[in-house]
């Protein structure tokens, strides 16, 4: 059976870690934040219920990305472990993909944004109440377009064939 | 041959960014491009009955007393890759670290319209590559070489823009060069190593463009391919890092 394998070097989970990577630090540093009612939108966040789909290299590549748009900041040292509430977060995501992915994006949201509202007030001037409120707020609203968009791409991921017929 | 190009090239880009014979350093580059493809020519003559056994070898097979697996070399080309640019990296950091303030003092803000073009290019190029394995994986062989050929112009026009464009505006018009200060010669240090790294990723893929049009990958043959994406991921990371500390580090001062 061995002597049968032929050269598949199963890299691409590579492709996709580099790809969310990009996502999150590309749509932060490259592109300008999302306005959505009063609030500014991070858009890299919106790719966070996507790990239900594409799993743990997503998940490295969201934090790695994370942590490349933190470079290109002028953040204090505290936030550059922003990625690492973030993984916890995505790990979350992940885990509960089978049972609840809205369950896993809800934690998501609250666990950002309880680091948020901490963090804000420490780098920049705004109380800590108006820090929790925008914080919450601004990662649901992130949350909720990424959701709706995974949604979508779960429903055509299961149903190929749809796409193409109306085509 | 490729060894002494390859030296004859690194002078020449030397020479180029010390601007001390700046035709002689192009004319020394260019010569490493054509003995590239001179190589790369000579080789495609024997692709179909040599060179196209090579993706598809078990990976356990044995070619002259050596195991072949091409998984270890790409694993082996990525950890010499990420010494070589962890150490550019590292250098930057502790220049950035030693500097009482960075970017130093007379350092412009860069414009960061090109880099943003040349990063969407990246992205593209990605998914584009992941398209086309996957379809190539389903057995769409027409699928798979046209997502190939729009990875590999993609791919082109990232030192394009990078070497037609930005270099020539920002030396040319004197706005940023290696001796206007640590932040200059860093800049054109990493994006130069980056952008030679693009260019061989090009020629890769060509490489790989011109087997696939001679039909030699299949779905159950296409280490070289992956192998291939597999780099161009790598060099596509890398420049996420460089967009960040040199586009967007130019706007930072500590």
């Amino acid at each position: 059976m061995a002597r049968e394998q032929i050269v598949d070097l199963k890299l691409e989970d590579f492709g996709t870690f580099v790809i969310f990577t990009a996502i999150y630090a590309a749509g932060s540093l490259g592109l300008p934040k999302l306005h959505l009612l009063a609030y500014q939108v991070t858009i890299g966040e919106m790719a966070a219920p996507f790990v239900a789909i594409f799993g743990i290299p997503a998940v490295f590549g969201l934090t790695l990305g994370q942590f490349i748009a933190n470079l290109g900041f002028d953040v204090a040292p505290v936030a550059m472990l922003s990625p690492i509430v973030s993984f916890a977060g995505l790990i979350i995501i992940y885990y509960l993909r089978k049972t609840s992915t809205l369950g896993g994006c809800i934690i998501y949201i609250l666990i950002t944004s309880l680091w948020i509202s901490y963090l804000l007030p420490q780098i920049s001037n705004v109380s800590t109440s108006y820090a929790e409120a925008s914080a919450f707020l601004e990662q649901s609203l992130a949350i909720l377009v990424g959701y709706v968009a995974y949604l979508i791409a779960k429903r055509s991921i299961a149903n190929p064939n749809v796409t193409s017929k109306n085509h | 041959m490729i060894a002494a190009a390859t030296g004859v090239a690194m002078t020449g880009i030397f020479l180029i960014l010390k601007g001390l014979i700046l035709y002689a350093g192009i004319l020394m580059t260019l010569s490493f491009v054509a003995v590239i493809v001179t190589f790369l020519y000579s080789d495609t003559k024997n692709w179909s009955s040599a060179l196209s056994k090579f993706g598809r070898i078990p990976r356990d097979a044995v070619i002259g007393g050596f195991p072949v697996d091409i998984s270890l070399t790409i694993q082996i080309i990525i950890m010499t890759e990420l010494l070589l640019f962890g150490g550019g990296f590292a250098m930057y950091f502790a220049l950035r670290v030693r500097m009482g303030v960075w970017p130093p003092l007379g350092t412009p803000i860069l414009s960061d319209t090109i880099a943003r073009v040349q990063t969407l290019i990246l992205i593209s190029s990605s998914v584009l590559v992941e398209w086309a394995i996957s379809k190539l994986k389903q057995g769409n062989q027409k699928a798979f070489r046209a997502g190939l050929i729009g990875t590999t112009i993609l791919g082109a026009m990232f030192p394009i823009l990078q070497f037609g464009f930005e270099w020539p505006h920002l030396l040319l018009d004197k706005i940023l060069t290696p001796s206007t200060n640590l932040f200059g010669s860093t800049f054109f240090l990493l994006t130069g190593i980056h952008g030679v790294h693009v260019v061989a990723g090009v020629l890769a893929f060509t490489y790989v463009d011109i087997r696939a049009f001679m039909g030699q990958y299949s779905p159950k043959n296409h280490g070289f391919v992956e192998a291939t994406s597999t780099y161009w991921h790598f060099v596509h990371i890398i420049w996420l890092f460089l967009f960040a500390l040199m586009w967007q580090g130019s706007r930072l001062l500590i």
